[in-house]
Protein backbone atom coordinates (compact mmCIF):
# COMPACT_ATOMS: atom_id res chain seq x y z
CA UNK A 1 0.00 0.00 0.00
CA UNK A 2 1.38 3.40 -0.89
CA UNK A 3 1.20 6.22 1.65
CA UNK A 4 2.62 9.46 0.37
CA UNK A 5 2.20 11.27 3.66
CA UNK A 6 2.97 9.52 6.90
CA UNK A 7 2.70 10.79 10.46
CA UNK A 8 4.87 9.11 13.07
CA UNK A 9 3.66 9.63 16.63
CA UNK A 10 6.61 9.37 19.00
CA UNK A 11 10.17 10.54 18.36
CA UNK A 12 12.06 8.07 20.52
CA UNK A 13 14.26 5.32 19.12
CA UNK A 14 11.42 3.51 17.31
CA UNK A 15 10.06 6.68 15.71
CA UNK A 16 13.47 7.93 14.59
CA UNK A 17 14.47 4.53 13.20
CA UNK A 18 11.24 4.35 11.23
CA UNK A 19 11.64 7.90 9.88
CA UNK A 20 15.20 7.13 8.82
CA UNK A 21 14.09 3.96 7.03
CA UNK A 22 11.17 5.70 5.33
CA UNK A 23 13.38 8.53 4.10
CA UNK A 24 15.69 6.06 2.39
CA UNK A 25 12.94 5.85 -0.23
CA UNK A 26 13.76 7.63 -3.50
CA UNK A 27 10.19 8.93 -3.79
CA UNK A 28 10.40 12.76 -3.93
CA UNK A 29 6.72 13.08 -2.97
CA UNK A 30 7.05 11.23 0.31
CA UNK A 31 6.24 13.38 3.34
CA UNK A 32 7.12 12.24 6.86
CA UNK A 33 5.98 14.13 9.94
CA UNK A 34 7.55 13.07 13.22
CA UNK A 35 5.80 14.27 16.36
CA UNK A 36 7.47 14.13 19.76
CA UNK A 37 6.22 15.80 22.89
CA UNK A 38 9.56 16.07 24.70
CA UNK A 39 11.42 18.04 22.09
CA UNK A 40 14.42 15.75 21.99
CA UNK A 41 14.35 13.39 19.08
CA UNK A 42 15.85 9.96 19.49
CA UNK A 43 15.79 10.41 23.23
CA UNK A 44 12.73 8.60 24.40
CA UNK A 45 12.52 6.78 27.67
CA UNK A 46 15.53 4.65 26.81
CA UNK A 47 18.03 7.12 25.40
CA UNK A 48 17.52 10.27 27.41
CA UNK A 49 19.22 8.88 30.51
CA UNK A 50 21.69 11.34 31.94
CA UNK A 51 24.11 9.36 34.03
CA UNK A 52 27.16 8.07 32.18
CA UNK A 53 26.54 4.64 33.66
CA UNK A 54 23.08 4.49 32.20
CA UNK A 55 24.46 2.42 29.40
CA UNK A 56 23.32 0.70 26.26
CA UNK A 57 23.10 -2.96 27.17
CA UNK A 58 24.03 -4.09 23.67
CA UNK A 59 27.61 -3.77 22.38
CA UNK A 60 28.14 -0.92 19.91
CA UNK A 61 28.60 -3.33 17.04
CA UNK A 62 24.97 -4.44 17.39
CA UNK A 63 23.47 -0.96 17.56
CA UNK A 64 23.53 0.36 13.99
CA UNK A 65 20.28 2.03 12.95
CA UNK A 66 20.38 -0.06 9.78
CA UNK A 67 20.60 -3.85 9.73
CA UNK A 68 22.06 -3.73 6.20
CA UNK A 69 24.85 -1.39 7.35
CA UNK A 70 25.87 -3.01 10.65
CA UNK A 71 28.90 -0.74 11.24
CA UNK A 72 26.97 2.51 10.89
CA UNK A 73 26.90 3.26 14.61
CA UNK A 74 30.45 2.09 15.16
CA UNK A 75 31.76 4.42 12.42
CA UNK A 76 29.81 7.32 13.92
CA UNK A 77 31.15 6.52 17.40
CA UNK A 78 34.74 6.06 16.26
CA UNK A 79 34.72 9.42 14.48
CA UNK A 80 33.05 11.21 17.38
CA UNK A 81 35.26 9.71 20.07
CA UNK A 82 38.45 8.73 18.21
CA UNK A 83 40.70 6.36 20.14
CA UNK A 84 38.32 6.07 23.06
CA UNK A 85 37.00 2.60 22.31
CA UNK A 86 39.38 -0.29 21.79
CA UNK A 87 36.82 -2.27 19.83
CA UNK A 88 33.18 -2.25 18.81
CA UNK A 89 32.50 -4.52 21.80
CA UNK A 90 31.88 -1.49 23.97
CA UNK A 91 28.82 -0.36 25.92
CA UNK A 92 28.31 3.37 25.48
CA UNK A 93 26.29 5.70 27.69
CA UNK A 94 22.71 5.80 26.47
CA UNK A 95 22.81 9.57 26.00
CA UNK A 96 25.57 9.00 23.43
CA UNK A 97 23.26 6.65 21.58
CA UNK A 98 20.51 9.27 21.82
CA UNK A 99 22.85 11.73 20.12
CA UNK A 100 23.54 9.13 17.42
CA UNK A 101 19.83 8.71 16.75
CA UNK A 102 19.49 12.48 16.53
CA UNK A 103 22.23 12.56 13.92
CA UNK A 104 20.61 9.68 12.02
CA UNK A 105 17.42 11.73 11.89
CA UNK A 106 19.27 14.87 10.82
CA UNK A 107 21.00 12.99 8.00
CA UNK A 108 17.76 11.40 6.90
CA UNK A 109 16.08 14.80 6.75
CA UNK A 110 18.99 16.38 4.89
CA UNK A 111 19.18 13.68 2.21
CA UNK A 112 16.21 15.19 0.36
CA UNK A 113 15.17 18.50 1.95
CA UNK A 114 11.51 19.18 2.52
CA UNK A 115 10.41 15.60 3.03
CA UNK A 116 10.83 15.45 6.81
CA UNK A 117 8.98 17.69 9.23
CA UNK A 118 9.47 17.42 12.98
CA UNK A 119 6.98 18.79 15.47
CA UNK A 120 7.31 19.21 19.20
CA UNK A 121 3.76 18.64 20.39
CA UNK A 122 1.70 16.18 22.33
CA UNK A 123 -0.75 14.09 20.33
CA UNK A 124 -4.13 13.85 21.98
CA UNK A 125 -6.14 11.84 19.51
CA UNK A 126 -5.85 9.88 16.29
CA UNK A 127 -8.83 9.23 14.02
CA UNK A 128 -8.93 6.99 11.00
CA UNK A 129 -11.15 8.32 8.19
CA UNK A 130 -11.95 6.60 4.90
CA UNK A 131 -9.62 8.96 3.05
CA UNK A 132 -6.82 9.33 5.59
CA UNK A 133 -5.86 9.81 9.21
CA UNK A 134 -6.42 12.87 11.36
CA UNK A 135 -4.19 13.71 14.30
CA UNK A 136 -5.33 16.12 16.98
CA UNK A 137 -2.57 17.97 18.83
CA UNK A 138 -2.66 19.36 22.35
CA UNK A 139 -2.38 22.90 20.95
CA UNK A 140 -5.71 22.36 19.23
CA UNK A 141 -4.46 22.04 15.67
CA UNK A 142 -5.15 19.11 13.38
CA UNK A 143 -2.92 17.29 10.93
CA UNK A 144 -3.96 14.89 8.22
CA UNK A 145 -2.01 12.25 6.36
CA UNK A 146 -2.45 9.04 4.40
CA UNK A 147 -0.99 6.83 7.11
CA UNK A 148 -0.08 7.07 10.78
CA UNK A 149 2.36 5.00 12.80
CA UNK A 150 2.31 4.83 16.58
CA UNK A 151 5.88 4.69 17.87
CA UNK A 152 5.12 5.60 21.43
CA UNK A 153 7.42 3.03 22.94
CA UNK A 154 7.55 2.59 26.66
CA UNK A 155 5.02 3.51 29.26
CA UNK A 156 6.14 6.22 31.63
CA UNK A 157 3.54 5.83 34.36
CA UNK A 158 4.35 3.61 37.33
CA UNK A 159 2.09 0.58 37.03
CA UNK A 160 1.93 0.00 40.76
CA UNK A 161 1.90 1.93 43.95
CA UNK A 162 -1.25 4.09 43.75
CA UNK A 163 0.65 7.16 42.64
CA UNK A 164 3.05 6.85 45.60
CA UNK A 165 5.71 4.83 43.80
CA UNK A 166 8.04 6.83 41.59
CA UNK A 167 9.77 6.12 38.29
CA UNK A 168 13.50 6.63 38.62
CA UNK A 169 14.59 9.71 36.71
CA UNK A 170 11.09 11.16 36.44
CA UNK A 171 10.21 14.67 37.62
CA UNK A 172 8.91 13.18 40.87
CA UNK A 173 12.28 11.60 41.57
CA UNK A 174 13.40 14.53 43.73
CA UNK A 175 16.62 14.51 45.80
CA UNK A 176 16.61 12.19 48.81
CA UNK A 177 18.37 12.05 52.15
CA UNK A 178 21.51 10.09 51.11
CA UNK A 179 21.24 7.84 54.17
CA UNK A 180 17.56 7.03 53.82
CA UNK A 181 16.45 3.49 53.02
CA UNK A 182 14.70 3.02 49.67
CA UNK A 183 12.90 0.17 47.97
CA UNK A 184 13.04 -0.75 44.30
CA UNK A 185 10.27 -2.90 42.82
CA UNK A 186 11.58 -5.09 40.03
CA UNK A 187 15.07 -6.48 39.55
CA UNK A 188 15.69 -6.12 35.82
CA UNK A 189 17.59 -3.55 33.79
CA UNK A 190 15.37 -0.67 34.99
CA UNK A 191 16.31 -1.55 38.55
CA UNK A 192 19.97 -1.35 37.55
CA UNK A 193 19.30 2.13 36.15
CA UNK A 194 17.74 3.21 39.43
CA UNK A 195 20.63 1.71 41.37
CA UNK A 196 23.11 3.53 39.11
CA UNK A 197 21.30 6.84 39.76
CA UNK A 198 21.30 6.25 43.50
CA UNK A 199 24.86 4.94 43.79
CA UNK A 200 26.17 7.54 41.33
CA UNK A 201 24.32 10.22 43.30
CA UNK A 202 26.27 9.17 46.40
CA UNK A 203 23.32 7.47 48.03
CA UNK A 204 24.58 5.59 51.08
CA UNK A 205 21.34 4.24 52.54
CA UNK A 206 20.21 0.65 52.09
CA UNK A 207 18.48 -0.28 48.83
CA UNK A 208 15.99 -3.13 49.08
CA UNK A 209 15.27 -4.69 45.70
CA UNK A 210 11.98 -6.58 45.70
CA UNK A 211 11.03 -8.95 42.91
CA UNK A 212 9.11 -12.18 42.55
CA UNK A 213 12.21 -14.34 42.20
CA UNK A 214 15.01 -12.19 43.54
CA UNK A 215 17.05 -12.61 40.37
CA UNK A 216 19.32 -10.00 38.80
CA UNK A 217 20.57 -9.68 35.22
CA UNK A 218 23.75 -11.52 34.26
CA UNK A 219 26.74 -9.85 32.67
CA UNK A 220 27.96 -9.89 29.08
CA UNK A 221 31.00 -11.79 27.82
CA UNK A 222 32.44 -11.27 24.38
CA UNK A 223 31.54 -14.67 22.91
CA UNK A 224 30.20 -15.41 19.44
CA UNK A 225 26.65 -16.75 19.07
CA UNK A 226 26.35 -20.44 18.20
CA UNK A 227 25.20 -21.11 14.68
CA UNK A 228 21.59 -22.28 14.67
CA UNK A 229 19.36 -22.82 11.63
CA UNK A 230 15.59 -22.64 11.69
CA UNK A 231 15.62 -26.38 11.01
CA UNK A 232 17.30 -26.92 14.39
CA UNK A 233 14.74 -25.07 16.48
CA UNK A 234 11.80 -27.01 17.95
CA UNK A 235 9.04 -24.55 17.09
CA UNK A 236 5.50 -25.13 18.26
CA UNK A 237 6.35 -27.54 21.07
CA UNK A 238 5.41 -27.38 24.72
CA UNK A 239 7.43 -25.18 27.02
CA UNK A 240 8.71 -28.26 28.84
CA UNK A 241 10.02 -29.69 25.58
CA UNK A 242 11.62 -26.44 24.48
CA UNK A 243 13.33 -25.76 27.81
CA UNK A 244 14.70 -29.32 27.86
CA UNK A 245 16.05 -28.80 24.32
CA UNK A 246 17.53 -25.46 25.32
CA UNK A 247 19.20 -26.84 28.44
CA UNK A 248 20.67 -29.74 26.43
CA UNK A 249 22.08 -27.33 23.89
CA UNK A 250 23.59 -25.16 26.64
CA UNK A 251 25.10 -28.26 28.29
CA UNK A 252 26.57 -29.43 24.95
CA UNK A 253 27.95 -25.98 24.24
CA UNK A 254 29.56 -25.70 27.66
CA UNK A 255 30.94 -29.25 27.37
CA UNK A 256 32.68 -28.14 24.19
CA UNK A 257 34.25 -25.21 26.01
CA UNK A 258 31.58 -22.70 25.03
CA UNK A 259 29.40 -20.29 26.97
CA UNK A 260 25.63 -20.26 27.65
CA UNK A 261 25.49 -16.71 26.29
CA UNK A 262 26.37 -18.07 22.86
CA UNK A 263 23.22 -20.20 22.91
CA UNK A 264 20.96 -17.37 24.10
CA UNK A 265 22.37 -15.11 21.37
CA UNK A 266 22.30 -17.84 18.72
CA UNK A 267 18.61 -18.40 19.32
CA UNK A 268 17.84 -14.68 19.16
CA UNK A 269 16.94 -14.57 15.43
CA UNK A 270 14.23 -17.17 16.09
CA UNK A 271 12.68 -15.71 19.24
CA UNK A 272 9.83 -14.01 17.39
CA UNK A 273 9.04 -17.18 15.44
CA UNK A 274 9.18 -19.30 18.58
CA UNK A 275 6.78 -16.99 20.37
CA UNK A 276 4.39 -17.02 17.42
CA UNK A 277 4.56 -20.81 17.11
CA UNK A 278 3.12 -21.27 20.59
CA UNK A 279 -0.55 -21.53 21.46
CA UNK A 280 -1.85 -18.95 23.90
CA UNK A 281 -1.51 -21.33 26.82
CA UNK A 282 2.21 -21.78 26.20
CA UNK A 283 2.74 -18.02 25.91
CA UNK A 284 1.00 -17.44 29.21
CA UNK A 285 3.06 -20.13 30.89
CA UNK A 286 6.21 -18.63 29.46
CA UNK A 287 5.35 -15.18 30.80
CA UNK A 288 4.45 -16.56 34.18
CA UNK A 289 7.14 -19.16 34.79
CA UNK A 290 10.03 -18.79 32.38
CA UNK A 291 10.30 -15.10 31.64
CA UNK A 292 12.08 -14.08 34.87
CA UNK A 293 14.85 -16.60 34.14
CA UNK A 294 14.86 -15.87 30.44
CA UNK A 295 15.18 -12.12 31.03
CA UNK A 296 18.25 -12.28 33.27
CA UNK A 297 20.08 -14.34 30.65
CA UNK A 298 18.77 -12.57 27.58
CA UNK A 299 18.94 -8.92 28.79
CA UNK A 300 22.46 -8.71 30.16
CA UNK A 301 24.60 -5.98 31.65
CA UNK A 302 27.94 -4.56 30.54
CA UNK A 303 30.52 -6.57 32.54
CA UNK A 304 31.77 -3.67 34.67
CA UNK A 305 28.24 -2.65 35.70
CA UNK A 306 27.45 -6.27 36.52
CA UNK A 307 30.53 -6.45 38.72
CA UNK A 308 29.53 -3.25 40.46
CA UNK A 309 26.07 -4.59 41.14
CA UNK A 310 27.39 -7.90 42.44
CA UNK A 311 29.73 -5.91 44.69
CA UNK A 312 26.88 -3.78 46.04
CA UNK A 313 24.93 -6.94 46.83
CA UNK A 314 27.97 -8.50 48.50
CA UNK A 315 28.67 -5.46 50.68
CA UNK A 316 25.02 -5.25 51.67
CA UNK A 317 24.09 -1.91 50.18
CA UNK A 318 21.72 -3.71 47.84
CA UNK A 319 19.53 -6.36 49.43
CA UNK A 320 17.70 -8.76 47.11
CA UNK A 321 14.35 -9.89 48.42
CA UNK A 322 12.17 -12.47 46.68
CA UNK A 323 8.71 -11.26 47.53
CA UNK A 324 5.46 -10.08 46.11
CA UNK A 325 4.60 -6.40 46.40
CA UNK A 326 1.31 -6.09 48.26
CA UNK A 327 0.72 -2.40 48.80
CA UNK A 328 1.94 0.99 49.77
CA UNK A 329 0.71 3.83 51.92
CA UNK A 330 1.85 7.30 52.72
CA UNK A 331 3.68 7.92 55.98
CA UNK A 332 5.40 10.86 57.61
CA UNK A 333 8.51 11.63 55.59
CA UNK A 334 8.18 8.60 53.35
CA UNK A 335 6.10 5.58 52.51
CA UNK A 336 5.25 2.25 54.11
CA UNK A 337 5.41 -0.71 51.75
CA UNK A 338 3.93 -4.12 52.40
CA UNK A 339 5.47 -7.19 50.81
CA UNK A 340 4.86 -10.94 51.03
CA UNK A 341 8.15 -12.85 51.02
CA UNK A 342 8.17 -15.79 48.63
CA UNK A 343 7.08 -19.11 50.05
CA UNK A 344 5.35 -17.53 53.04
CA UNK A 345 1.88 -16.26 53.73
CA UNK A 346 3.12 -13.64 56.17
CA UNK A 347 3.35 -9.99 55.35
CA UNK A 348 6.28 -7.77 56.00
CA UNK A 349 6.03 -4.03 56.45
CA UNK A 350 8.96 -1.89 55.37
CA UNK A 351 9.28 1.85 55.99
CA UNK A 352 11.34 3.61 53.37
CA UNK A 353 11.88 7.12 52.10
CA UNK A 354 10.77 6.17 48.60
CA UNK A 355 9.58 3.24 46.52
CA UNK A 356 10.80 3.16 42.94
CA UNK A 357 8.70 1.19 40.49
CA UNK A 358 11.07 -0.51 38.08
CA UNK A 359 8.63 -3.23 37.17
CA UNK A 360 8.49 -4.82 33.78
CA UNK A 361 8.00 -2.81 30.64
CA UNK A 362 4.94 -4.83 29.71
CA UNK A 363 1.89 -2.69 30.12
CA UNK A 364 -1.84 -2.77 30.20
CA UNK A 365 -2.54 -0.14 27.56
CA UNK A 366 -5.98 0.54 29.06
CA UNK A 367 -4.21 2.32 31.91
CA UNK A 368 -1.71 4.11 29.68
CA UNK A 369 -0.32 7.48 30.68
CA UNK A 370 -0.33 8.49 27.02
CA UNK A 371 -3.50 10.35 25.97
CA UNK A 372 -3.53 9.08 22.39
CA UNK A 373 -3.28 5.46 23.54
CA UNK A 374 -6.11 5.97 26.00
CA UNK A 375 -8.23 7.65 23.32
CA UNK A 376 -7.64 4.82 20.85
CA UNK A 377 -8.57 2.19 23.43
CA UNK A 378 -11.62 4.08 24.67
CA UNK A 379 -12.93 4.71 21.15
CA UNK A 380 -12.52 1.02 20.30
CA UNK A 381 -9.90 1.67 17.61
CA UNK A 382 -7.31 -0.29 19.60
CA UNK A 383 -7.28 -3.11 22.11
CA UNK A 384 -4.72 -4.91 24.26
CA UNK A 385 -3.24 -8.10 22.81
CA UNK A 386 -4.38 -11.43 24.24
CA UNK A 387 -1.68 -11.37 26.95
CA UNK A 388 -2.30 -7.71 27.82
CA UNK A 389 1.37 -6.89 27.46
CA UNK A 390 1.00 -4.38 24.64
CA UNK A 391 -1.24 -3.42 21.74
CA UNK A 392 -2.92 -5.91 19.43
CA UNK A 393 -1.47 -5.71 15.92
CA UNK A 394 -1.50 -7.84 12.79
CA UNK A 395 1.55 -9.63 11.40
CA UNK A 396 2.35 -6.51 9.36
CA UNK A 397 1.97 -4.23 12.39
CA UNK A 398 -1.49 -2.86 11.53
CA UNK A 399 -3.57 -1.77 14.51
CA UNK A 400 -6.39 -4.17 15.43
CA UNK A 401 -9.61 -2.61 16.74
CA UNK A 402 -11.78 -3.82 19.61
CA UNK A 403 -14.06 -5.58 17.10
CA UNK A 404 -11.11 -7.40 15.53
CA UNK A 405 -11.00 -5.36 12.33
CA UNK A 406 -7.56 -4.53 10.99
CA UNK A 407 -6.72 -0.90 10.34
CA UNK A 408 -5.86 0.13 6.79
CA UNK A 409 -4.09 3.31 7.84
CA UNK A 410 -2.69 2.98 11.36
CA UNK A 411 0.34 0.88 12.25
CA UNK A 412 2.32 0.35 15.42
CA UNK A 413 6.06 -0.05 15.74
CA UNK A 414 8.43 -0.90 18.59
CA UNK A 415 7.95 -2.39 22.05
CA UNK A 416 4.17 -1.87 22.06
CA UNK A 417 3.89 -4.69 19.52
CA UNK A 418 5.40 -7.20 21.95
CA UNK A 419 2.15 -9.17 22.21
CA UNK A 420 2.65 -10.36 18.64
CA UNK A 421 6.44 -10.37 18.36
CA UNK A 422 7.68 -10.59 21.97
CA UNK A 423 11.34 -10.05 21.03
CA UNK A 424 10.85 -6.41 20.04
CA UNK A 425 12.43 -4.43 22.86
CA UNK A 426 15.86 -3.62 21.49
CA UNK A 427 17.31 -1.79 18.51
CA UNK A 428 18.53 -4.93 16.64
CA UNK A 429 14.92 -6.11 16.35
CA UNK A 430 13.20 -2.73 16.06
CA UNK A 431 15.41 -1.70 13.13
CA UNK A 432 14.31 -4.83 11.22
CA UNK A 433 10.68 -4.10 11.99
CA UNK A 434 11.17 -0.51 10.78
CA UNK A 435 12.83 -1.71 7.58
CA UNK A 436 9.96 -3.98 6.65
CA UNK A 437 7.35 -1.43 7.67
CA UNK A 438 9.08 1.25 5.59
CA UNK A 439 9.04 -1.11 2.63
CA UNK A 440 5.31 -1.70 3.06
CA UNK A 441 4.53 2.01 3.44
CA UNK A 442 6.54 3.49 0.57
CA UNK B 1 15.33 -38.55 5.93
CA UNK B 2 11.84 -39.19 7.28
CA UNK B 3 12.17 -42.31 9.40
CA UNK B 4 9.44 -44.84 10.05
CA UNK B 5 8.93 -43.13 13.38
CA UNK B 6 8.27 -39.81 11.71
CA UNK B 7 5.99 -41.31 9.14
CA UNK B 8 3.96 -43.32 11.67
CA UNK B 9 3.64 -40.29 13.90
CA UNK B 10 2.31 -38.14 11.07
CA UNK B 11 -0.16 -40.86 10.04
CA UNK B 12 -1.41 -41.16 13.61
CA UNK B 13 -1.84 -37.40 13.90
CA UNK B 14 -3.72 -37.29 10.59
CA UNK B 15 -6.04 -40.02 11.85
CA UNK B 16 -6.60 -38.12 15.12
CA UNK B 17 -7.33 -34.93 13.20
CA UNK B 18 -10.34 -36.63 11.57
CA UNK B 19 -11.85 -37.39 14.98
CA UNK B 20 -14.55 -35.05 16.22
CA UNK B 21 -13.04 -32.45 18.57
CA UNK B 22 -12.77 -33.67 22.13
CA UNK B 23 -13.09 -37.39 21.39
CA UNK B 24 -10.24 -39.77 22.15
CA UNK B 25 -9.05 -42.74 20.13
CA UNK B 26 -7.58 -45.87 21.66
CA UNK B 27 -4.01 -46.79 20.76
CA UNK B 28 -4.99 -50.29 19.59
CA UNK B 29 -7.58 -48.91 17.22
CA UNK B 30 -5.21 -46.21 15.97
CA UNK B 31 -2.46 -48.79 15.43
CA UNK B 32 -4.66 -51.23 13.58
CA UNK B 33 -6.33 -48.65 11.32
CA UNK B 34 -2.95 -47.31 10.20
CA UNK B 35 -0.97 -50.53 10.15
CA UNK B 36 1.48 -49.36 12.82
CA UNK B 37 2.99 -51.78 15.39
CA UNK B 38 1.23 -50.90 18.64
CA UNK B 39 4.32 -50.83 20.88
CA UNK B 40 6.07 -48.49 18.49
CA UNK B 41 3.00 -46.27 18.35
CA UNK B 42 2.91 -46.12 22.17
CA UNK B 43 6.42 -44.71 22.19
CA UNK B 44 5.67 -42.26 19.38
CA UNK B 45 2.53 -40.97 21.09
CA UNK B 46 4.45 -40.50 24.34
CA UNK B 47 6.93 -38.27 22.50
CA UNK B 48 4.13 -36.32 20.85
CA UNK B 49 2.43 -35.84 24.19
CA UNK B 50 5.62 -34.66 25.83
CA UNK B 51 6.01 -32.09 23.05
CA UNK B 52 2.45 -30.86 23.49
CA UNK B 53 0.86 -32.07 20.24
CA UNK B 54 -1.44 -34.74 21.68
CA UNK B 55 -3.14 -35.29 25.01
CA UNK B 56 -4.09 -38.57 26.57
CA UNK B 57 -6.38 -40.04 29.14
CA UNK B 58 -5.88 -43.33 30.91
CA UNK B 59 -8.49 -45.94 31.62
CA UNK B 60 -11.24 -47.77 29.80
CA UNK B 61 -12.55 -44.69 28.03
CA UNK B 62 -9.06 -43.34 27.59
CA UNK B 63 -6.97 -42.83 24.52
CA UNK B 64 -5.33 -40.03 22.53
CA UNK B 65 -6.59 -36.84 20.97
CA UNK B 66 -5.01 -33.73 19.48
CA UNK B 67 -3.99 -31.17 22.08
CA UNK B 68 -4.36 -28.32 19.60
CA UNK B 69 -6.50 -27.63 16.53
CA UNK B 70 -4.97 -29.39 13.48
CA UNK B 71 -4.70 -26.09 11.63
CA UNK B 72 -2.21 -24.92 14.30
CA UNK B 73 0.00 -28.01 14.26
CA UNK B 74 2.76 -27.60 11.70
CA UNK B 75 4.22 -30.73 10.12
CA UNK B 76 7.78 -29.43 10.41
CA UNK B 77 7.34 -28.94 14.14
CA UNK B 78 6.19 -32.55 14.56
CA UNK B 79 8.97 -34.00 12.43
CA UNK B 80 11.64 -32.18 14.45
CA UNK B 81 10.30 -33.81 17.60
CA UNK B 82 10.15 -37.31 16.14
CA UNK B 83 13.16 -37.33 13.83
CA UNK B 84 15.40 -34.52 15.07
CA UNK B 85 16.51 -31.43 13.21
CA UNK B 86 15.54 -32.48 9.68
CA UNK B 87 19.06 -33.47 8.70
CA UNK B 88 19.27 -35.44 5.45
CA UNK B 89 22.68 -36.77 6.55
CA UNK B 90 23.91 -36.85 10.16
CA UNK B 91 26.50 -34.10 9.74
CA UNK B 92 23.99 -31.64 8.25
CA UNK B 93 22.81 -30.18 11.54
CA UNK B 94 24.03 -27.28 13.64
CA UNK B 95 22.82 -28.42 17.02
CA UNK B 96 22.86 -32.22 16.63
CA UNK B 97 25.92 -32.41 14.49
CA UNK B 98 27.45 -35.86 14.07
CA UNK B 99 30.78 -35.80 12.20
CA UNK B 100 31.53 -38.11 9.28
CA UNK B 101 34.90 -39.88 9.49
CA UNK B 102 35.81 -39.12 5.88
CA UNK B 103 35.66 -35.34 5.68
CA UNK B 104 36.13 -31.91 7.18
CA UNK B 105 33.11 -29.92 8.40
CA UNK B 106 34.09 -26.57 7.01
CA UNK B 107 35.06 -27.68 3.54
CA UNK B 108 32.79 -30.64 2.76
CA UNK B 109 30.69 -29.52 -0.21
CA UNK B 110 28.16 -32.30 0.32
CA UNK B 111 27.48 -31.09 3.85
CA UNK B 112 27.00 -27.50 2.69
CA UNK B 113 24.51 -28.59 0.07
CA UNK B 114 22.66 -30.79 2.54
CA UNK B 115 22.37 -27.88 4.99
CA UNK B 116 20.65 -25.93 2.23
CA UNK B 117 18.44 -28.93 1.48
CA UNK B 118 17.28 -29.22 5.05
CA UNK B 119 16.49 -25.52 5.28
CA UNK B 120 14.39 -25.87 2.14
CA UNK B 121 12.67 -28.92 3.61
CA UNK B 122 11.98 -27.05 6.85
CA UNK B 123 10.55 -24.16 4.84
CA UNK B 124 7.96 -26.47 3.20
CA UNK B 125 7.13 -28.51 6.28
CA UNK B 126 6.82 -25.46 8.56
CA UNK B 127 4.26 -23.92 6.22
CA UNK B 128 2.13 -27.07 6.07
CA UNK B 129 -0.37 -27.66 8.85
CA UNK B 130 -1.72 -30.98 9.97
CA UNK B 131 -5.14 -30.10 8.58
CA UNK B 132 -3.58 -29.33 5.19
CA UNK B 133 -1.69 -32.61 5.19
CA UNK B 134 -4.72 -34.57 6.38
CA UNK B 135 -6.70 -33.21 3.42
CA UNK B 136 -4.17 -34.61 0.96
CA UNK B 137 -4.38 -38.11 -0.46
CA UNK B 138 -7.10 -40.50 0.59
CA UNK B 139 -9.68 -42.16 -1.64
CA UNK B 140 -10.79 -38.92 -3.36
CA UNK B 141 -7.28 -38.15 -4.51
CA UNK B 142 -6.90 -41.67 -5.88
CA UNK B 143 -9.85 -41.15 -8.18
CA UNK B 144 -8.59 -37.80 -9.35
CA UNK B 145 -5.18 -39.11 -10.20
CA UNK B 146 -6.34 -42.31 -11.87
CA UNK B 147 -9.40 -41.43 -13.89
CA UNK B 148 -11.10 -44.54 -15.14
Amino acid sequence: MSGKSIIIIGGGASGVLLAAHLLRSADPDLRVTLIEKQGQFGQGLAYSALHRNHRVNVPARGMSAFADDPDHFWRWLASREPGKHASSWTFVPRRVYGAYLESVLRDAGASMPGRLRVLVEEVEALHERPDGVEVLLANGSRLTADQAVLAVGHETQPARGKGLAVRAGSSRDTPLDPDAPVMILGSGLSMVDAWVSLAGGQHRGPIMVVSRNGLVPRGHHDVPPVSIDAADVPFGTSLTYLTAWFRDLVADTIAQGGDWRSVVDGLRPYNQRLWQSWPERERRQFLRHVRPWWNIHRHRLPPDLHQGLVGAIANGQVELVAAEFVGIESRDGGVRATIRPRGTSGRQVVDVARVYDCGGVSVDIRASGNPVIRQLVQSGAARPDAMSIGMDVSEDCALIAADGSVSQRVRVVGPLTRGRFFEIEAVPDIRLQCASLAKALT
Amino acid sequence: MLTKKGKYGLKALAALSHQPHGTLMGVAELAQANAIPKKFLDAILADLRNAGFVRSKKGKLGGYGLARPPAEIMIGHVVRVLDGPLAPIPCASRTRYVPCDDCDVATCQVRHLMLDVRNAVAEVLDKTSLSQMAALGGADMLEQKLPI
